[in-house]
């Protein structure tokens, strides 16, 4: 209950966030960010509160009944440590917030609130405790994070970044739905602490698609290319999703699936391969760029990369450590955005090359910085060293082809990390390239409170290193029951694991400093242009096949339409049955046929408008005929009505048509009879075919009795209409109006060319009045 | 318009309008025990109301409008039981004795019907406006139709 409660203060201070901070006034703006934090700071005692418990909370809500699906929330070691480093560094980015916006932001309610739906959102994604509750929050972090990547809505470079993510993390999306499908149909349950292992060939393709769900969401290579982008958002966002939470999201998929899936082919090299290759490909990215916030972007890739190849390698030491960097690069990672964002805000720029001299400017940001980047580097006494000792450890313990590939990739990736946080202090804070000392806007206290407070907290995890190490054990405990002889160490004494961190430390720090010394061309994003050209191509395709579709040609229209028909029909041929038709009852129908094939025959031989008017009628007026000659006087009222009705249409059309058809060209001419001739077959072997099968006797008698007693009518035809079969007459309603729009929209747009109705070529038609062409404008 | 230009159409349309009107309700109101309905009433109402507005004796309708109100009158006969806990679209019959017409019988279904009719009517208004107007007016169509989203909000 209480996991609800907490979910629901998320959306309480939405609500009021956005009913009050619109329109309050006398109220700093920032006020918003205070709202928006108590809900987080519940969310953060709520876990706090699950962690120091030995029995998991859970909550189930039936969703829809019968068809298995229920929300159901779990609050156990695992679920509190994740939901604390969301809530409890969602609280800092909100106290940040009010530091980093000015009162005159604009649209700082909608952020706020669209901060805390993500925060929310991320909460149930880490609390959740069944596959489809799992698969909700996921959905609902990648539309939040896309509202808050393109907040600032009106730069077009924005749009594109801000669709770029959406759409690389709606389609992982749609691959975690596909790989949850698989693995729910089994019998491994929706459960997700209780689902069993699986191998087989849909276990494999599903842990194919959770991996690609997971490198969507947490920035792997190939799909790393949104990531980038994404520091388009404001320096909070960053702070918060891209370091401890949404891109978290894919590494904690590959923890939570890690013992379903490690018994298949494709789970531990798809996912070592998927890790090693970002963690190696990020780090060089880190080391090319020269925007402050990009080169931590590349960072966070690549760290990440470390979390899913650990991750995905699925023994109980490595699961430990997975779950220790998960922790270390929540705190370190935000620490470093958050300077950035200080940075970016108090001296107009974020681009390394003009920042000079802020290492005596902004002293507390420069040593935030150095602990920050040392924890990520691994260097000791802070919290990233027995972290990435433990990863070394991991890499140690397996066997076979993982341990050469694991330890080259992770030695390999850790020296560039180091290398690329050296040059990423270096530059932030040593001189620029022109020398000039860069202008400093005052202090913030928010900001400078939350990253020092994010600092220590790198320094305070090493010295508690016990308690870290504690929460971080039974939380593994859950993912691998393996992890229970593990701990953080925090001084190892001269093993390999040691010797290799200090050779890490020592090789990467002179390549860092090396590199800082460069100056190379900023690389072009190439992959995030190929996604965008991508979309591009997408659009513009769509755009030619509708303007190919849509041409606007109603002759043509019309004719699509009658071949598919008649093509419909043709499956009746088989049910004629030529002995049970009847070929006539009595004389009147013959007669009234003849008249009805002479008016036909008319029609198309008259070449005058009027004549073939006069033809048209007399054949539904036949057929009026023939409805009152079998003894069916609704059905001849009601075309005598609509033979009426087209009376009065040919009134008010021919004055404005010319007096004769005009000429028609041979082939089109013969492709019109070919056409028409085949519908006229059609509908007589519909005819016929209905009337082979008689359904026994008809159920006459039963609906003028019931016309009678339900309905209070003697009309059965009207009783069945606006009783009986009533809701069939409201969908005939709604179809009659949207016929009627249709009809409009085609008399005003199809008639505005030539006007005349040979008119094939689609070219031809007004532009203005095709709806190709309103496409186009829509979309451009 | 042949209507436009001869005074016996014109003058015939004026005659039989009337006329057609006590068709469409003889048809709409018989239609429970006798051929018509709704959909008979509409057409004919249809076809007179276009031809009026085709030729000039009186100024359009909106017909999106006359669509609109006879699909909302239906989704209540539809609706309107359930709030009562009946089925969708239940069917009440009311009986009583009205002076000239004696005994008069009707139901929820004649409501129903009446929306049948607006939207018939709507239908036909909207096509034959559109056939009338084709590509030379179009804007006044369209006009119409903003004037009635306007309308609306």
């Amino acid at each position: 209950m209480l996991l609800w409660v907490v979910l629901g203060a998320h959306l309480a201070g939405i609500g009021l966030i956005m009913f009050a901070g619109g329109t309050q006034r006398r109220l700093d703006a920032r006020a918003v960010f205070v709202v928006a934090a108590l809900p987080a700071l519940f969310a953060t005692g709520a876990s706090i509160r699950g962690l120091s418990q030995d029995t998991a909370t859970t909550s189930r809500v039936a969703w829809v009944e019968g068809l298995d699906l229920v929300l159901a929330l779990r609050l156990d070691a695992l679920s509190a440590l994740l939901g604390l480093i969301v809530a409890g560094i969602g609280v800092l980015v909100f106290v940040y917030s009010a530091g980093y916006f000015t009162e005159s932001s604009a649209g700082l309610a909608r952020f706020a609130a669209t901060l805390s739906g993500f925060s929310a959102s991320m909460i149930g994604l880490v609390w959740s405790d069944s596959i489809w509750t799992l698969f909700v929050f996921w959905e609902l972090t990648s539309i939040t994070s896309f509202l808050l990547v393109g907040h600032k809505h009106v730069d077009e470079a924005v749009q594109r970044s801000a669709r770029r993510a959406l759409l690389i993390t709606a389609s992982g999306g749609l691959a975690l739905l596909a790989g949850l499908l698989l693995i729910a149909d089994g019998d491994t349950g929706i459960a997700l602490r209780d689902l069993e292992p699986t191998t087989g060939t849909a276990a494999t393709v599903a842990a194919a698609l959770v991996l690609i769900a997971a490198a969507t969401k947490s920035a792997q290579i190939p799909f790393h290319v949104w990531l980038p982008g994404a520091m388009a958002a404001p320096t909070p966002v960053s702070a918060y999703l891209h370091s401890a939470t949404m891109v978290k999201a894919g590494v904690i998929a590959v923890a939570l699936f890690g013992p379903i899936f490690k018994d298949t082919d494709v789970w531990q090299p798809l996912g070592i391969a998927f890790g090693l290759g970002s963690m190696i490909w990020g780090a060089i990215g880190a080391l090319r760029h020269v925007d402050a916030k990009l080169i931590l972007a590349w960072g966070t890739i690549s760290q990440l990369g470390l979390m899913i190849a650990v991750l995905a390698t699925g023994s109980a030491k490595a699961t430990f450590a997975g779950i220790s960097i998960l922790v270390a690069h929540a705190i370190f990672k935000a620490a470093l955005f958050m300077v950035v964002g200080e940075i970016d805000v108090r001296t107009g720029t974020r681009d390394v090359r003009k920042l000079g001299g802020l290492r005596t400017s902004m002293p507390v940001a420069f040593w935030v910085c150095v602990v920050s980047g040392a924890s990520m580097a691994g260097i000791p006494p802070l919290l990233g060293f027995p972290a990435k000792e433990a990863a070394l450890e991991a890499a140690l313990g397996v066997d076979g082809w993982q341990r050469v590939v694991l330890l080259v990739g992770v030695v390999g990736g850790s020296v560039l990390t180091v290398a690329y946080t050296t040059r990423f202090v270096l530059t932030v804070f040593g001189p620029s390239d022109s020398g000039e000392v860069t202008d400093v806007a005052p202090r913030r206290l928010p900001i400078t409170a939350v990253t020092t407070l994010l600092a220590a907290a790198s320094i305070v995890g090493f010295v508690a290193l016990d308690w870290v190490g504690d929460g971080v054990r039974s939380a593994a405990v859950l993912l691998n029951p393996g992890s229970e002889v593990y701990s953080l160490i925090r001084w190892p004494g001269l093993k390999t694991a040691f010797v290799l961190s200090m050779v890490i430390i020592a090789a990467g720090i002179p390549l860092g400093w090396f590199l800082s010394r460069r100056t190379d061309d900023i690389p072009r994003p190439l992959g995030a242009d190929g996604a965008d050209r991508l979309v591009d191509e997408v659009l513009s395709g769509a755009r030619r096949i509708t303007g190919r579709v849509q041409h606007g040609s109603l002759p043509v229209y019309l004719m699509t339409a009658v071949v598919v028909a008649s093509a419909a029909s043709v499956p009746f041929i088989a049910a004629i049955d030529v002995d049970a038709l009847r070929w006539t009852d009595g004389a009147v129908v013959p007669a009234l046929g003849v008249l009805i094939v002479a008016g036909a025959i008319g029609t198309v031989r008259i070449p005058g408008r009027l004549g073939a008017a006069l033809g048209l009628g007399s054949v539904g007026f036949g057929m009026a005929g023939v409805f009152v000659a079998q003894g069916a006087p609704d059905l001849a009222l009601t075309q005598l009505l609509v033979e009426t009705v087209v009376v009065v249409a040919f009134v008010i059309g021919l004055g404005r048509l010319s007096a004769n058809f005009p000429p028609v060209g041979y082939v089109w001419r013969t492709l019109r009879m070919v056409v028409a001739t085949g519908l006229g077959a059609a509908v007589s072997i519909g005819l016929a075919g209905a009337a082979s099968k008689p359904s026994g006797s008809a159920p006459v008698s039963d609906f003028v009795d019931e016309a009678a007693a339900t309905g209070g009518g003697n009309n059965v035809v009207n009783v069945i209409l606006t009783d009986v079969r009533a809701l069939d007459t409201f969908g005939e309603v709604v179809v009659l109006v949207a016929v009627a729009v249709g009809i409009v929209a085609l008399a005003q747009s199809g008639r505005a060319g030539a006007g005349d109705d040979t008119d094939l070529d689609p070219e031809g038609a007004d532009p203005e009045g095709t709806p190709a062409r309103s496409v186009d404008e829509v979309a451009s | 318009m042949i209507a436009d230009r001869s005074i016996v159409v014109q003058d015939g349309i004026r005659l039989a309008s009337p006329l057609a009107i006590i068709v469409a309700t003889m048809l709409f109101f018989g239609g429970h025990n006798q051929p018509g309905g709704g959909f008979a009433g509409g057409l004919v109402l249809g076809a007179v109301v276009a031809l009026r507005s085709a030729t000039g004796l009186s100024v359009p309708l909106h017909p999106v409008r006359m669509m609109a109100l006879g699909g909302v009158i239906i989704g209540g006969v539809a609706l309107g039981p359930l709030v009562v806990g009946d089925v969708v679209l239940d069917q009440y019959i009311w009986e009583t004795t009205l002076p000239v017409l004696g005994k008069v019988k009707a139901g929820t279904a004649l409501i129903f019907d009446a929306g049948v009719v607006l939207v018939v009517l709507g239908l036909i208004v909207a096509m034959l406006d559109a056939l009338a107007q084709g590509g030379e007016h179009r804007t006044t169509l369209r006009l119409d139709a903003e004037g009635d989203r306007e309308a609306d909000q």
